[in-house]
């Protein structure tokens, strides 16, 4: 979890330069290179929700669009990641709600966190997925969503004020949270 | 917090000498740990391994930015010409010119009536490729997978979305890129419209390509990953690589 030059940072960069109405097409190539660099991650928070992947790959289009309406526009940058972990947790609420309409006339559907579960993955997942992965899954599933978003945004690597930007709560919530979190995790791991 | 690296220095000085001193803190500290590297070890594992590759989807979101991009020279070029309506001679200039011109197209247009395009490969920004989430062996146990048919309205976006408005609906046949039989999507990014009219490099032969894949794919001597790339990149290279030839094999051409 340690924290590793990136574009989003390059991107805070350029902003500090004075950088702020690049041309269209220089604002494409920065949200592309962003989009390599943070699709898996946001994916990885979107499993949180119980969204399908194909929902979960939805919003992330949705959240790179508004993104370069958002730098197009000249607007500050400062902390592009935690922005777009901000816009991906609320385009997946909105969508989940709207699933959940949909679910009620198209029946069910698999979340992207059944992936996890699955209980034929490849041989390798197979091989890693031990006993004690099948407790921790158990354990991460069953947390209430806030703890859960919580670990999911540690684990990406923002800090604990970033967390709290993305949740819209505070710091102190998002250290109880988290500290809630590990010990369901650590005694899970024990067992 | 003082794990993690969010305390302040002051604070986080305070907490290091506490743990100098302090036997069960640092234990505490390092099941700490443990617990983050086992839950971060847990989910790049089982997750990541499972992510469909980014080519589609950032080919998608391309696709979408270009749109945005001309979107916006299209609506300054708007901006421009509402501007020069200052200037009226040149703008009764450019009336009668757009009208002659239009009036020649039409004749042109009346006289020779569109013709299909021969579409043997699909415009990477609109149809880029989609897939469903299946593991090898979820796709190899089905046994019919055979490509279901496009709606009929389905279609019509996709004739919508490549200009064809005006050919003989028979001329094209509305194609997944990536099979079912792949693991292609039931989507519009990977439908495109196959020209009817392509005598060398047309449906019997990407047919034959799919199977080929699929039966590479379910016995285990390809990746599924690699078979949808390089069918959504570009199928006829692909056919070529892995039929060894650069022409269809005998009996697949009209």
């Amino acid at each position: 979890m340690t924290d590793v030059p990136n574009e989003s940072d390059a991107l805070v960069v350029a902003a500090a330069a004075g950088q702020r109405h690049s041309s269209a097409s220089a604002v494409e190539e920065r949200v592309i290179a962003l989009f390599d660099e943070l699709r898996i991650p946001l994916l990885r928070y979107l499993a949180g929700f119980p969204l399908t992947l194909q929902d979960s790959e939805d919003v992330i289009q949705e959240v790179f669009l508004a993104l370069f309406q958002y730098l197009r526009r000249g607007k500050s940058h400062q902390n592009v990641r935690g922005w777009l972990f901000r816009a991906a947790h609320n385009l997946a609420l909105k969508k989940n709600l709207r699933s959940r309409r949909e679910i009620q006339n198209a029946g069910p559907l698999i979340a992207v966190e059944e992936l996890l579960a699955d209980p034929s993955p490849s041989p390798e997942v197979q091989l890693a997925f031990n006993q004690t992965q099948q407790r921790l899954l158990s354990v991460v599933r069953a947390l209430p969503e806030q703890n859960r978003w919580c670990l999911y945004l540690r684990a990406e690597g923002l800090r604990y004020r970033e967390i709290a930007e993305v949740l819209d709560i505070s710091l102190g919530s998002v250290s109880l949270y988290l500290e809630r979190s590990l010990a369901h995790i650590a005694r899970a791991a024990e067992r | 917090m003082a794990v993690d690296g969010e305390l302040s220095p002051r604070e986080a000085e305070r907490v290091e000498s506490h743990l100098a001193a302090c036997w069960a803190c640092r234990v505490r500290k390092q099941e700490i740990e443990t617990t983050i590297g086992e839950f971060v070890r847990f989910q790049r594992q089982n997750f990541d391994l499972r992510i469909p590759a980014s080519d589609g989807p950032r080919a998608l979101l391309k696709a979408q930015l270009g749109q945005r991009v001309e979107a916006e020279r299209a609506s300054r070029l708007q901006w421009h010409r509402a501007v020069s309506w200052r200037f009226g001679g040149a703008l009764v200039a450019a009336i009668l010119a757009l009208a002659m011109g239009g009036w020649l197209g039409l004749r042109y247009f009346q006289r020779h009536p569109s013709r299909p395009l021969d579409v043997s490969v699909p415009n990477p920004s609109l149809t880029p490729g989609a897939t469903v989430l299946l593991s090898q062996r979820e796709l190899c146990r089905e046994t019919s997978a055979n490509n279901k048919a496009v709606p009929v309205a389905l279609q019509r976006r996709v004739f919508d979305e490549y200009g064809i408005r005006t050919a003989e609906p028979r001329a094209y046949e509305v194609d997944y890129l990536i099979t079912p039989a792949l693991g292609g999507a039931d989507d519009i990014h990977n439908l495109w419209p196959q020209s009817s009219s392509a005598t060398v490099w047309n449906a019997q032969v990407k047919d034959a390509l799919e199977d080929h894949l699929r039966n590479l794919v379910c016995q285990g001597d390809l990746d599924l990953a690699t078979a949808q790339r390089e069918i959504a990149t570009n199928w006829i290279e692909a056919y070529k690589k892995y039929f060894h030839t650069d022409r269809p094999v005998a009996g697949l051409r009209d």
